[in-house]
C-alpha cells in the first residue's frame, strides 16, 4: 500500500534521511525502531509531506505522492498522528474530533465516524464538551488518535503513541492499536520500546543514522542478540 | 449624572468601532500569526467606497454599504494573491508580511489621494436625530453603530463557532501543522481570513467615517487602537478582544472626560505597559507552554 524507495531528506544542508526504503503492505502493522535523533520522526514527516524529500520516490495506493501538498496526501487516505499530540488546546474534545472529520462532507457519515471513534475511546465520550487542554496526558493521546481516525484514512502513521505515558495507559493505547490492526487498519508505527514493538509488529525496520540498518520480523529481532545489544542496549 | 451618561454612551460607541476593527486584526493575527499593516488603509478604502457608492453612484445606503464590504473583502483577496501567497512557507514570513502589507497600505492610501484628494469629505451615510437622557443628547447614529457592531459580532462568532470554515480558522490559529495533517488546505484558510478581515475593515471604516470625516489616513488611529486592544487582550484571542474593545473604549472616554482629551491615548499606552509587565500573554491570553 505504501512504498518508500531510496528517499533522502534533511534540514538545510544537513542530511537526516540517507536513502531509506521501506514497504507497508495492506493490513500490516509495520514498526520503525531505532535510537532517538536518528531520523524516525523526520522519515514519517517525509511520508506525510511535511518535510520535502530531496531524492527518491514515495508511492501510496498506486500514486506517487512525494512533492504533493500535505492536504492532498490526507485526501488520498493517509493520516499522520504526530508526536506530542498537537491537539487544539482551546477547542472542546468534540471540536477536535470534528476537525479530524474536516474532509467528510456528509453529516450522517460524520456522525457515524464519530460514534465509531467514541466507541473505541469511551473516556472521550464522557468528556465531549471539555476543553482539550484540561485533559490528562493519556486522554490527550487518545484524543489525538481519535482525531486522526476521524479522517477514515487507509493508513495510519503513528509517531510514538506511548511517549511520556504511564505504563497502564500505554497498555491501553497498544490494546487499541492491536484492535485497529486486527480490524484491517494498515499502520506504520514508530516505537522506542523494542519489546513492545516486537510484540505487535508484522515487520520491523531499524533506523540508524538515517539508514535502515536492519529489517526483519519481531521473532528475528529477539533472536539476534548482537543487534539487541549494539543498537538497543539489551 | 449627565456626565456619566455621556461617558457611557460615547464609550460604548467608541468601543463598538474598536471592536469591529479589532476582530479584523485579531482574526488575521490568530490564523496567520502576522500583523496586517494594511488594515488601516483597508478601513479607509471601505469608507471611501461607501461614499462613492452612495453619492456618485447614487445607490441606496444599505446597498452602498454592501458594495463597500464586497470591495473590502476583495482587497483582502488581492492582498493574498499579490503578497501573502508568495511568502507562505518562506523564511521570516512574519517580518516580510509586516513590511509588505505596510507597502500595500501606502499604495492604497495614495490611490485614495489620487482619486479623492487630501481634503476630508463628509460621509453621507447616517441618520439624524437622537434621544435625550436627562440633558444628554444620544444621537441615533451612535445607537445604530453599537447595534450594528453587536450584530456583526454575533455573526462572526457564529461563523467561527459553528461552521466548518470557522472551525478550520480556529484550528489554524491554534495549530497550523495539525490542521494541515487533518487535510485542510491552510493557504485557503489564510485567504478566507483575509477576505473576512477585509470585509470587517470596510465596515469599521464606514462606521468611523460617519462619526468623523473621510480622510486618506483615517485608518491609522483605529488600527493602532486595535493593536493595543489585541496586545492587552492577548493576540489572536477574539473573545478577549471584544470585551477589551468595549472596556478600553469606556476607559479612554472616561479619561478624556475627566482629565482632558489629550490624556486618552497616553492612558491606553500606560495600560499596555502594565499588561506587558503583569500578563505579557494578555489579560485573556493563556500562557503558551510547549510540552511533549
Amino acid at each position: 500500500m505504501l512504498n518508500v524507495s531510496r528517499i533522502t531528506a534533511g534540514y538545510g544542508g544537513h542530511k537526516v534521511i540517507k536513502g531509506v526504503s521501506l514497504n507497508v503492505p495492506e493490513g500490516a502493522l509495520i514498526t520503525i525502531i531505532g535510537p532517538n535523533g536518528h531520523g524516525k520522526t523526520t522519515l514519517l514527516r517525509c511520508i506525510s509531506g511535511i518535510v520535502p524529500i530531496d531524492d527518491g520516490r514515495i508511492v501510496f495506493d498506486g500514486k506517487q505522492i512525494d512533492g504533493s501538498r500535505v492536504d492532498e496526501i490526507v485526501k488520498l487516505g493517509m493520516v499522520h498522528i504526530p508526536q506530542g499530540d498537537l491537539l487544539y488546546p482551546d477547542m472542546t474534545v468534540d471540536d477536535n474530533l470534528l476537525m479530524g472529520g474536516y474532509l467528510i462532507k456528509s453529516v450522517t457519515q460524520l456522525e457515524d465516524r464519530r460514534e465509531k471513534v467514541l466507541d473505541l475511546f469511551p473516556t472521550l465520550s464522557e468528556r465531549k464538551k471539555q476543553i482539550a487542554s484540561t485533559l490528562s496526558g493519556g486522554e490527550r493521546r487518545m484524543l489525538a488518535m481519535g482525531r486522526g481516525l476521524m479522517t477514515g484514512a487507509k493508513i495510519l502513521l503513528l509517531d510514538e503513541p506511548s511517549l511520556g505515558l504511564a505504563p497502564v495507559v500505554i497498555e491501553k493505547i497498544f490494546e487499541t492499536i492491536r484492535k485497529l490492526n486486527k480490524d484491517g487498519q494498515t499502520i506504520l508505527l514508530i516505537e522506542e520500546n523494542v519489546s513492545r514493538a516486537i510484540s505487535v509488529s508484522d515487520h520491523i525496520y531499524l533506523l540508524d543514522e538515517g539508514q535502515i540498518a536492519w529489517e526483519g520480523s519481531g521473532h528475528d529481532l529477539s533472536g539476534n542478540e548482537q543487534l539487541m545489544e549494539v543498537f538497543l542496549g539489551g | 449624572m449627565d456626565g456619566w451618561v455621556q461617558i457611557i454612551a460615547s464609550g460604548l460607541t467608541v468601543g463598538a468601532m474598536y471592536a469591529v476593527s479589532t476582530i479584523a486584526l485579531s482574526l488575521v493575527w490568530g490564523a496567520l500569526n502576522v500583523l496586517n499593516m494594511g488594515q488601516g488603509a483597508m478601513l479607509a478604502v471601505g469608507g471611501y467606497i461607501a461614499y462613492t457608492a452612495a453619492t456618485a453612484l447614487n445607490l441606496p445606503i444599505p446597498l452602498a454599504i454592501g458594495v463597500a464590504i464586497i470591495v473590502g473583502a476583495g482587497i483582502g483577496v488581492l492582498m493574498y494573491f499579490l503578497i501573502i501567497k508568495f511568502m507562505i512557507g518562506k523564511d521570516s514570513f512574519e517580518t516580510n508580511v509586516i513590511i509588505a502589507t505596510f507597502g500595500f497600505a501606502l499604495v492604497l492610501e495614495n490611490l485614495i489621494l489620487r482619486f479623492y484628494g487630501a481634503y476630508p469629505l463628509r460621509q453621507p451615510i447616517g441618520i439624524d436625530g437622537g434621544w435625550y437622557i436627562g440633558a444628554t443628547h444620544i444621537p441615533y447614529q451612535n445607537v445604530l453603530l453599537i447595534v450594528a457592531s453587536g450584530v456583526l459580532m454575533v455573526v462572526v462568532a457564529y461563523i467561527l463557532k459553528n461552521t466548518r470554515m470557522g472551525r478550520a480558522i480556529r484550528a489554524t490559529a491554534q495549530n497550523r501543522e495539525a490542521t494541515e495533517l487533518m487535510g485542510v488546505r491552510v493557504s485557503w484558510v489564510f485567504l478566507q481570513v483575509l477576505m473576512l478581515g477585509g470585509g470587517l475593515a470596510a465596515v469599521s471604516g464606514i462606521m468611523l467615517s460617519t462619526l468623523t470625516t473621510l480622510a486618506p489616513t483615517m485608518g491609522y488611529d483605529p488600527m493602532l487602537k486595535a493593536f493595543i486592544i489585541c496586545v492587552i487582550a492577548g493576540l489572536g484571542n477574539i473573545y478577549g478582544a471584544l470585551v477589551s474593545a468595549f472596556v478600553l473604549g469606556l476607559f479612554e472616554v472616561s479619561i478624556q472626560f475627566m482629565f482632558g482629551v489629550r490624556f486618552g491615548f497616553p492612558a491606553l499606552l500606560l495600560l499596555v505597559i502594565l499588561a506587558l509587565i503583569w500578563r505579557p500573554y494578555g489579560v485573556f491570553g493563556r500562557r503558551k507552554t510547549d510540552r511533549l
